[in-house]
């Protein structure tokens, strides 16, 4: 069941040197219940912002985003009672702790008591948070915050999941716990999005991806179908050539208009300079 | 709207407000502290006052007269005698140039010159070698004849000690006097009660407890809306700014809870907050300040003081029912402004200019004569303060007429803000913008690269508070000159075009791409000017009425008054053509390329039409400087507006604003000619008081003609001439719900 389906979706801030900046450029994908599909990209491609756009925080200015079925702009309250968006950018309270926190969004989203503190406990278990329980937001570690948003978007247990760049500054043991959750979770029939850069993360977790750069999906499969297709069994090789591969046709396009050439754009934002 | 949503932020919020340190520290701890704090240094401050008294040095003791001695021995004397030897040598340089001779004879001018330059030196030395605060003289003469000779004092008005030292040696003097002249009167028959005044008794109708309400009232709104705000702006900073800051906003925005739930959920804490402040500083400085003023009271302070009582509880409860509104007003206002801000460092420097906004609304109730009327109930904090007030007096009825008024007010202004503040939670570039990096040139290059055909929003707002700016340096520069015809010509002119088309069309030639369409000239209609040009004339009488109505509620003062008489003879003893062109002709096509023009066209993007509407005439209005015209005018203005939105152009404004002034011209200068009424004219016009006004007949039926002409404007689909994307697809969003849908 396609529990995420995105179709054409664009999105374009006002900016101020080019007048208009295209963030996402006609994206479609579709992601299914017990799979982790991965969004890949450098810095800056868009994840972020399809990413917002899937939980309803920003709107998209053109194409549509249906999430279990519901259209995030016209049912955007139905939408964000069917996800949990954990992302870079959502932090936690500095001054409530762990379980007050997550207690707090279980009453917003009207779980009953019966309900919620039963799940409350189950959840603080299987992330083994019962540590912290009354630890205040300021004195928590990362990885302690991390488990605390996850706690958070779990807690109304919804069918879709999303991962935005979750993994960003845990340590190893915190990371790899991490990632048996998300797995955990496949497991359990939810749809997971998952986006990062470290390709290391995308081997062991997803099922399906697509990479975006620059605002638009350059390829997407199965990373067995990619592997194919692109005739390159090192992942991080093969995002690399096809972000290199996406710049020269770039760079082709615009030589041609008789335009200064944008070689090595990719490398400058993958933090490696030209040898 | 989920209520439950609210409910449970609002409670989050409040926890956690309370938990922060900071907040509870300026809002709960610092008023308990501040008002003993600074009573305490008042007292000091008082005692050290008291204990301060003056020198007097005296030169020629001896020559006082004997039976009333200067130097008493009472205790506590403020003013403490000094006995100078009048054979010092500065005294003596000095006493030689002022005291002893006679300027009259001084032999050479030149000398006297420089004398005079050096005196005042001189003058300071001997006081400060004396140690004396002020000097007096008292010639040998004196004991004999104390009527004709002066006493000379030499004091430095620049030190506080010396005036106060002149002034108690004045009411010393005084005392002397009157029993010198008692002791004189003794002596002979007719006594000494002479020379006493009639003794006044004075009878008070309010009671001290009233007098006590009074006092209060002018000072505690004000204490309270200070920190209402205060108390307001800084939870409202820590909850949006500081929660975009700290990341935590976005948890938010992807829960259940709606922005609207969200803003309700915060606005709610911001006003707990808010009122919370206020009504403690009150009670802590109400507290406080009874305590020290009862005890300055027991000092034999003045009335004043001894009024600062503690306040009655009746009164007190007004004030605190007070609190709630104008703290939901500036909750609301202050949560907005904190929206804008990407950090709680931004939020502070917002503050400033929100105190700016909010300090004349709380100083004008403060103004001696201001009371409740019409016309202040409409001013939003204003009518709030003035109506807490009119109910601590006990004036009941009073309040309660003016109730609907400053209620509405009051709703209506909160419900703006709250909309405001919700707006920036809706909008995406309000919350998620980034620090803008480009640099100022980039920024200048871009707004050219950049430019529309009509222009932006923000350049239409630009344009009217610029527009407003020149005409006020422009009246203070012009505000000198003789009332003469040719005076009027100067300065209608130079205001009209130097200050009013000029900004607007300057803006319009550098930021916008077609100045056609930015002033919205568009080809006008001749059925459409026949109709703006038939509604001026049947709206005229309306304004007349609506304009002296307006005239006695806000009066004018006499000078003006007396300025508008000689205007009228002026425009009277003028060829009728140059008087319509001046003040008809030219203002209106001014003014509507300016208001109706520009400043609409920027306005009317994203359909906003009725931000447009209302923003243009309230700019109008206040364009015209006095206040009353500016009342009657934004009123009309609304109606232009509304005109030009219909019609889609400035033709109609500018048709109907020129009659609408050519009326009134004519009107003016006809009355104070003196002519009477023509015949064929007689059935609309009719003499009254010397002056030419509407018949009653006409002004009813004119009521009906306007109505017609305006419903058939109504009839008319409105249509922006500048189509940018959205106004396009907003029409073709129209057509296909199957409205009619025309272009020219």
């Amino acid at each position: 069941m396609d529990l995420v389906q995105v179709q054409n979706l664009c999105k374009s801030y006002p900016d101020a040197e080019q007048g208009e900046f295209k963030a996402l450029d006609n994206v479609s994908f579709v992601a299914k219940a017990g799979e982790v599909f991965g969004l890949l990209g450098p810095n800056g491609a868009g994840k972020t912002t399809a990413l917002r756009i899937l939980a309803t925080i920003l709107h998209p200015t053109s194409g549509s985003v249906r999430i279990f079925n519901f259209d995030v702009t016209k049912q955007a309250d139905y939408v964000r009672h069917s996800i949990g968006f954990v992302s870079n950018n959502t932090a936690i309270y500095d001054r409530m702790s762990a379980w007050e926190m997550v207690e707090y969004f279980g009453r917003l989203y009207a779980l009953p008591d019966d309900h919620l503190y039963p799940r409350m406990e189950k959840i603080f278990r299987r992330l083994q948070m019962d540590d912290f329980k009354e630890c205040p937001g300021a004195k928590m570690s990362t990885g302690m915050k991390q488990k605390t948003s996850i706690a958070r978007a779990l807690i109304h247990d919804p069918p879709v999941l999303i991962f935005d760049e979750a993994s960003l500054g845990l340590d190893v043991m915190v990371a790899r716990a991490l990632q048996s959750i998300v797995l955990d979770l496949r497991d359990q029939g939810k749809c997971i999005i998952y986006s990062t850069h470290i390709m290391r993360e995308v081997e062991r977790l997803c099922d399906r991806v697509a990479i975006i750069y620059k605002g638009k999906v350059i390829d997407s499969g199965s990373l067995a179908d990619l592997a194919a297709r692109h005739d390159q069994d090192d992942f991080e090789e093969l995002f690399f050539q096809l972000l290199m591969s996406d710049d020269e046709e770039l760079a082709e396009k615009t030589s041609s208009l008789g335009m200064p050439t944008l070689n090595g754009t990719v490398a400058a934002s993958m933090g490696v300079g030209p040898l | 709207m989920n209520w439950s949503h609210v409910k449970l932020i609002f409670h989050r919020e409040v926890r956690d407000q309370l938990r922060d340190r900071r907040t509870m520290f300026t809002i709960c701890i610092l008023p308990l502290l501040l008002y003993p704090l600074m009573g305490m240094v008042m007292m000091q401050v008082a005692q050290f006052h008291r204990e301060q008294h003056v020198t007097i040095g005296v030169v020629g003791y001896e020559n006082w007269p004997a039976d009333f001695p200067l130097i008493t021995d009472v205790k506590n004397d403020k003013i403490h005698w000094k006995k100078l030897a009048s054979d010092s040598e500065l005294v003596q340089s000095f006493a030689k140039s002022y005291v002893t001779s006679d300027p009259g004879t001084k032999d050479a001018s030149g000398t006297q010159a420089s004398k005079q330059i050096t005196a005042p030196v001189v003058a300071e030395r001997v006081l400060r070698q004396m140690e004396s605060d002020a000097i007096i003289w008292v010639p040998e003469s004196f004991r004999d004849s104390i009527a004709q000779d002066s006493l000379v004092v030499l004091s430095n008005q620049r030190w506080e000690r010396s005036q106060l030292a002149v002034q108690c040696l004045q009411e010393r003097m005084n005392d002397w006097h009157a029993n010198w002249l008692r002791n004189h009167m003794k002596a002979t028959e007719m006594g000494a009660t002479i020379l006493e005044p009639p003794k006044v008794r004075q009878i008070d109708a309010s009671d001290a407890e009233m007098k006590r309400a009074l006092v209060w009232s002018k000072i505690l709104p004000f204490v309270m809306l200070v920190w209402a705000l205060t108390g307001a702006f800084y939870p409202a900073i820590d909850l949006c700014a500081g929660e975009k800051e700290r990341g935590t906003l976005e948890t938010l925005l992807c829960s259940p809870a709606r922005r609207r739930e969200i803003v309700w959920g915060k606005l709610l804490t911001v006003m707990c907050f808010s009122i919370g402040t206020a009504l403690l500083n009150l009670a802590s400085m109400h507290t406080t300040a009874s305590i020290v003023m009862s005890k300055f009271a027991g000092l034999g302070a003045g009335d004043m003081v001894a009024a600062m009582g503690p306040l009655p509880l009746h009164s007190m409860v007004w004030l605190i029912l007070l609190v709630i509104p104008i703290s939901a007003m500036f909750s609301a206002l202050a949560l907005a402004v904190a929206c804008l801000a990407r950090s709680t460092k931004e939020g502070q420097y917002y503050l400033m200019p929100l105190l700016l906004v909010g300090m004349p609304l709380v100083m004008l109730p403060m103004i001696p004569g201001v009371v409740l009327s019409p016309g202040t109930s409409i001013i939003p904090v204003t009518g709030a303060v003035l109506m807490s007030r009119a109910l601590m007096d006990g004036e009941f009825t009073h309040a309660l007429l003016h109730l609907p008024t400053v209620a509405t007010v009051t709703v209506l202004c909160c419900l703006l803000a709250v909309r405001w503040a919700v707006r920036q939670f809706e909008s995406e570039s309000v919350m998620f913008r980034d620090v803008e990096r480009a640099s100022m040139k980039q920024w200048i290059r871009n707004v050219w690269r950049q430019r529309e055909d009509t222009p932006t929003t923000n350049e239409a707002v630009l344009c009217g508070l610029l527009i407003l700016v020149c005409l006020f340096f422009g009246r203070l520069a012009l505000g000198g000159m003789a009332l003469t015809w040719s005076s009027i010509v100067q300065s209608t002119v130079v205001i009209q075009l130097a200050m009013i088309l000029a900004p607007a069309l300057i803006m319009a030639t550098i930021l916008t791409r077609s100045v056609r369409k930015s002033l919205r000239l568009h080809r006008p209609v001749g059925v459409e000017i026949a109709g703006a040009i038939l509604l001026a004339i049947s709206l005229h009488p309306t304004y007349a009425v609506f304009a002296s109505m307006v005239g006695a509620e806000y009066k004018l003062g006499e000078q003006t008054i007396g300025m508008l008489m000689q205007f009228d003879s002026i425009i009277a003893s003028t060829p009728i053509w140059s008087v319509l062109l001046v003040l008809a002709l030219i203002p209106a096509i001014c003014e509507e390329l300016a208001f109706r023009g520009f400043l609409f066209a920027g306005l009317l993007r994203n359909g906003g039409h009725v931000r447009a509407i209302l923003l243009s005439s309230v700019l109008f209005g206040l364009s015209h400087g006095v206040l009353q015209q500016t009342i009657t005018a934004a009123t009309l203005g609304l109606l232009i507006g509304w005109l030009a939105y219909r019609t889609g152009g400035v033709g109609c404004s500018i048709a109907f604003h020129c009659i609408h002034n050519s009326l009134s011209m004519l009107l003016a200068a006809h009355s104070s000619r003196g002519t009477g009424v023509p015949y064929w004219l007689t059935w609309a016009l009719e003499i009254n008081d010397g002056r030419i006004a509407y018949t009653s007949t006409w002004c009813t039926l004119s009521v009906g003609v306007s109505i017609a002409l305006i419903a058939w404007f109504a009839t008319k689909k409105a249509f922006a001439v500048s189509l940018n994307l959205e106004e396009t697809q907003g029409i073709l969003r129209e057509t296909r719900s199957g409205r009619r849908v025309g272009f020219r």
